[in-house]
């Protein structure tokens, strides 16, 4: 994939990314109020918002909770590290399922009340799939472009 | 054209109406729609018993339609039902939201201006169960979210589709 286009995706990433703390950014522009219900709502398509699972910091959360939160910046972590290191290999799938393992038995041990909910496992395992997924978002990306070009 | 494209409708459908359903809303997931996105594509390749690799242009074209099928449905439902009941996320999670701009840092005249958007809003939805800023919005957030969901989860399950052919075609 052209350098351009990794550029455009770790922005589109980015924005993404700091719109979960959109929250935080009110202090520095005012007029971003307007905004924070609509981009609420927006992340509520993504995210089921739980108030004890979002992450709080000065007494303000992020419009997602730990995990999303966790898989998104796994995304945009990978997709930092492709634009200095450019690889396309091939991946295998048990690196998938390998990832999302720790992610969905969390999942379901919390559900099944084996322990609490932690925002921190749940932040990590998120994390840990995020930067996992997005070698196979690159990889389908990089395959349509190669397609395309042909 | 429709039945090429059957299992996007369907997938996109099913989609659209979990994103809507009170109970099942509460789970709202970001694995939703690039899931429904992989459904859609496993469908597909069942219905026409295709042993073919999928091309990422194919998963595009699945993710992306099943995206924008789920936007449509997810949409058309939520504003109908708010239509007919005269309620819903935004008129039940006003006083939480007016307690939460009321707590930002900012001028007193912003904060009035933003809880007098969002009275008006309200107002129109409890009335006559119908704003245009919110069908706007809801569309414009459904189509955009969901297109890119979709098309992220076409790509990655084409990836794990094509991963299960060769491990069959090894195997043979």
């Amino acid at each position: 994939m052209r350098r351009s286009y990794s550029i455009i995706l770790f922005f589109i990433l980015f924005i993404w990314f700091a719109g979960i703390f959109a929250n935080f950014f009110v202090k520095l522009d005012e007029n971003l109020l307007y905004a924070i219900p609509f981009l609420k709502k927006n992340y509520s398509l993504v995210c089921h918002q739980d108030e004890h699972k979002l992450i709080s910091f000065a007494s303000t959360n992020t419009f997602v909770c730990a995990r999303c939160t966790g898989i998104y910046l796994g995304l945009l972590f990978t997709s930092a590290i492709f634009l200095l290191f450019k690889t396309a290999k091939k991946m295998e799938l048990k690196f998938l399922i390998l990832a999302s393992m720790p992610m969905i038995s969390d999942v379901i041990l919390h559900s099944l009340n084996f322990y609490p909910y932690s925002k921190t496992i749940a932040f990590t395992t998120g994390l840990l799939f995020g930067s996992v997924g997005f070698l196979y978002l690159y990889n389908g990306l990089n395959q349509l472009f190669i397609e395309i070009k042909r | 054209m429709i039945k090429k494209y059957i299992s996007a409708i369907v997938c996109g459908f099913g989609a659209g109406v979990l994103q809507i359903v009170p109970l099942l809303k509460s789970f709202a997931c970001c694995l939703f729609i690039p899931f429904a996105a992989f459904l859609s594509l496993l469908l597909d390749q069942r219905a026409n018993k295709s042993i073919e690799r999928i091309t990422a242009k194919k998963a595009f074209t699945f993710g992306l339609l099943t995206g924008i099928y789920a936007a449509l449905f997810g949409s058309v439902f939520e504003i109908l039902i708010t239509f007919i009941t005269k309620h819903n996320d935004i008129i039940a999670a006003f006083p939480q939201m007016q307690k939460m701009i009321e707590g930002f840092p900012v001028s007193s005249d912003v904060k009035q201006d933003v809880l007098k958007l969002f009275q008006n809003i309200r107002e129109d939805l409890i009335t006559k169960g119908f704003s245009w800023l919110y069908t706007l919005t809801i569309f414009l957030n459904n189509f955009l979210v969901n297109s890119i969901f979709g098309i992220a989860g076409g790509l990655i399950g084409a990836q794990i589709l094509n991963n299960k052919l060769n491990k069959r075609s090894d195997e043979n």
